[in-house]
């Protein structure tokens, strides 16, 4: 049995799946507000005795902690590029208090390149090794974000390897080639926020670790709808922003068996309405948090009040926006207050009100595989044949699910999608590849 | 005298965005190099071409290539210094101002960046009144301007100088030498005299890209108070507020899409064409609007432009239409910039079939 737990702003909600993916029991308590640990707890003991082999907490308070500048790490911001970096500084533009509460010195070295390996410019590695001294005992983490790093992650590593000789092996590190895609401002703002997560969720999996005990693999849901073990959101903090809306839609799709649709998520006040695509959530496109522009796998979401004399107006809007094509998927309602959304609104084909909707965010977390994705830019030439990237990018990003804590022996990878990029002289494609499987049970 | 700042860039930049008809580059990242300029070096003096001695040198510049390459490189170095030394070394005179070469999309930014780099001022005009695909699409080449000796530079200084060229030949070399640069370069070309800006390039840009944003300020207002397309920010007319109901990527770098309206425009259709630009307007069949003509597709409720790779279903847009500049209406110019230079001649006869490889959709509910 899978026990899923979703704590959310007013209520924590839980659930137990049995091996069919049918809901065995559930429950709603009061969240301890600032507490998702206590809440965790309150929920467990809510429930009726069972095996606890497996446990998947939906998160929700990342992007709290964030807006309430609350326990965020230090972070020293290191940009890889030389001249062909300066335009903007590091943090230009963030607002004065979250970069205030993050910021432990940037510095901008040469290094960095293209598309082509020939465009590459060393890495100036005595200015690593100095910005990393001069931050002794002021930075708990690094944020590394080099030029076309995307294409070509070696600098970056390379630098982490100089910044851990430098302030020791404890000192965390995010890579941006490992969160984002080209553009180099929001991935470095990504991997910025990444690394000051690392304080406040490396307290969050010390706390679940401990609230859950015993011998049961612990989860919690990332952004992208998937799941990860405790030691993964510890490298990757940023990885769990949105876990909770996207588990939610997870769970929207295994109460409904329905792989597309629309979902509005009803609750105290507002209506949260986003996407499934494939039974996963819809990234979002232009995802800010705390009015920093980032690039990390979020659901797509619009917000309208619950209330008011516009709300059906403003939810018919909502899921008409959502839709990839005028009225071609049915809407799935879910959450505490899905009551109060009617059974038709203008535009929508098919509405659903699945049964254990109210706790569907637990759902979600308890029937989610834990995942893991890849994304690699490759210039096509007669020497680097698609099939060698395809199957590399494949293989990436199976490894990445099994870091999560997938079972290596059942993890499956989907279709590579291709993306061409336009108005450059050779083809270049941007690959990725998503793979998901059953946690590991150790 | 109308100066550039902190305060004023945004809203020059919004204008930007409009003009760039849906090209031109996203303006998000350069914006932020030119707010940075100016908050280090201090806010651009935008002049009039009078107020410069008509024999002084006007470096027109921006960068070409691709957005995927420039959101990475963003540069900032030491281009817009090698550009000016470069010029002032080939034409043997100081550079007196710059202008940006394209005012549409992200160029019209980089020149206010360059300018309060290099502590010069920014002549209130540019090369195209809009954007285009093409470095020889422009007033100067129309005017008769030599194109080069044409500078092409990347972050490091490196320098390629292109000579003795005609426009056309001057596009075939320099997408040449972009490759080499892996896909990006700061340029300046068809450098002119202060005396021959009112004439040969596209006057008063810089001040209609900032009515333009003033106009748009409080997001799209329902009418537009100047209509009158000789003022700044004049002949800004609202097409359609819909919502965007289907969009066909064809492939061969074409997009055609349907805006279908809503509110007071219910039961109207506009079908959008594009490449790299919107590029034209029908209803009913018939084009509305055509290029050299500018069509921007704004968010209703932000104002915010979205340029045609970011169309997609279920946008709630409003389309404006603003008129050409006036070089682009005569014989030579819709060569060079109309309907026909992007295959669009069957367009302004016949309602089929109008984009090589374009999908018209037979309905859109």
């Amino acid at each position: 049995m899978i026990t899923g737990i979703e704590v959310g702003p007013t209520h924590t909600d839980a659930a137990v799946l049995t091996d069919a993916a049918v809901p065995w029991a559930t429950a709603k308590v009061p969240s301890v507000p600032g507490d998702p640990v206590a809440s965790v707890r309150h929920a467990l003991a809510a429930l009726p005795e069972h095996p606890r082999t497996q446990v998947a907490v939906g998160l929700r308070g990342l992007a709290q902690a964030l807006d309430e500048r609350r326990g965020l790490a230090k972070v020293g911001v290191l940009r890889i590029g030389g001249p062909a970096a300066q335009a903007v500084r590091p943090l230009f533009g963030w607002p004065a208090g979250l970069r205030d509460a993050v910021c432990a010195g940037t510095a901008i070295v040469e290094g960095g390149g293209g598309f082509d390996a020939a465009e590459w410019t060393p890495l100036d590695t005595g200015a690593v090794a100095a910005f990393a001294a001069g931050l002794a005992s002021r930075a708990d983490a690094i944020a590394i974000t080099g030029v076309f790093s995307p294409v070509d992650g070696a600098q970056e590593r390379q630098a982490a390897d100089i910044i851990h000789r430098e302030l020791g092996d404890a000192v965390h590190v995010s890579l941006s080639g490992e969160l984002g895609p080209l553009g180099l401002l929001e991935r470095e703002n990504t991997t910025v926020l990444d690394a000051a997560l690392h304080r406040p969720t490396a307290d969050l999996a010390d706390g679940l670790r401990a609230a859950i005990g015993g011998t049961a693999t612990v989860l919690v849901t990332r952004g992208d709808g998937t799941l990860m073990g405790l030691d993964h959101l510890r490298r990757h903090p940023g990885l769990g922003l949105g876990g909770g809306l996207a588990g939610t839609l997870r769970g929207a799709a295994t109460l409904t068996g329905l792989a597309d649709a629309v979902v509005a998520d009803a609750g105290e006040h507002r209506v949260r309405v986003a996407a499934l695509t494939a039974g996963f959530p819809q990234q979002a496109l232009d995802a800010q948090i705390s009015g920093v522009p980032v690039g990390f796998w979020m659901p797509d979401v619009i917000r309208v009040a619950r209330g008011g004399p516009r709300a059906h107006h403003d939810l018919a809007e909502a899921v008409d926006r959502m839709q990839p094509a005028a009225g071609r998927l049915p809407l799935i309602v879910v959450g505490g207050a899905a009551a109060d959304v009617p059974a038709a609104l203008p535009g929508v084909s098919e509405i659903r009100h699945p049964e254990h909707g109210a706790v569907a965010g637990a759902i979600g977390a308890a029937s989610s595989p834990v995942g893991g994705q890849a994304e690699r830019i490759v210039r096509l030439d007669p020497r680097t044949g698609l099939q060698a990237a395809l199957d590399e990018v494949r293989e990436e990003a199976r490894a990445s699910a099994v870091r999560a804590g997938a079972d290596p022996r059942r993890v499956q990878v989907s279709e590579v999608t291709q993306t061409p990029l336009p108005y450059l002289p050779s083809v270049t494609l941007r690959l990725h590849a998503r793979a998901s499987g059953p946690a590991h049970p150790l | 005298m109308t100066l550039l700042d902190g305060g004023t860039l945004p809203t020059f930049a919004r204008g930007c965005a409009v003009l760039g008809s849906g090209g031109g580059g996203g303006v998000d990242v350069v914006l932020a190099a030119a707010l940075q300029a100016v908050a280090d070096h201090g806010p651009v003096p935008v002049l009039q071409p009078e107020d410069l001695d008509a024999t002084a040198l006007v470096m027109p510049c921006g960068v070409i290539g691709s957005p995927a390459v420039g959101a990475e490189r963003i540069g900032g170095g030491t281009e817009a210094q090698v550009l000016r030394d470069t010029v002032e070394r080939l034409h043997g005179a100081p550079v007196a101002a710059l202008m940006s070469s394209e005012i549409g999309g992200s160029n019209g930014c980089h020149a206010v960046a360059w300018a309060a780099r290099l502590g010069l001022p920014l002549v209130d005009a540019d090369a195209m009144g809009r954007a285009f695909p093409r470095m020889n699409q422009n007033a100067m080449e129309l005017a008769g301007i030599a194109p080069t000796p044409c500078v092409l530079t990347d972050e490091r200084g490196r320098t390629v100088v292109l000579d003795h060229v005609d426009g056309r030949w001057l596009e075939r070399l320099a997408r040449g030498v972009l490759e080499a640069f892996g896909g990006q370069a700061a340029t300046s070309e068809y450098v002119l005299r202060a005396g021959q800006v009112r004439t040969a390039a596209v006057p008063g840009s810089v001040s209609r890209a900032l009515a333009i944003g003033t106009a748009l300020a409080d997001g799209v207002p329902d009418e537009f108070s100047n209509t009158l397309p000789d003022e700044p920010g004049g002949g800004l007319d609202r097409l359609i507020t819909g919502k965007i109901s289907t969009v066909d990527r064809t492939g061969a770098g074409a997009t055609a899409a349907i805006v279908e309206g809503l509110g007071p425009d219910a039961g109207r259709l506009l079908r959008l064409e594009a490449q790299s630009e919107y590029l034209a307007a029908f209803e009913d069949g018939r084009p509305l609007i055509l290029v050299p003509d500018i069509i921007a597709v704004l968010d209703t409720r932000t104002a915010a432009a979205i340029d045609v790779e970011r169309l997609r279903y279920g946008l709630r847009v409003s389309v404006l239409a603003l008129p050409c500049a006036p070089v682009w209406n005569t014989p030579e110019g819709r060569r060079l910039g109309g309907p026909a230079a992007f295959g669009l001649d069957a367009a302004v006869t016949s309602s089929s079939a109008v984009m090589p490889g374009g999908v018209i959709p037979e309905t859109a509910r």
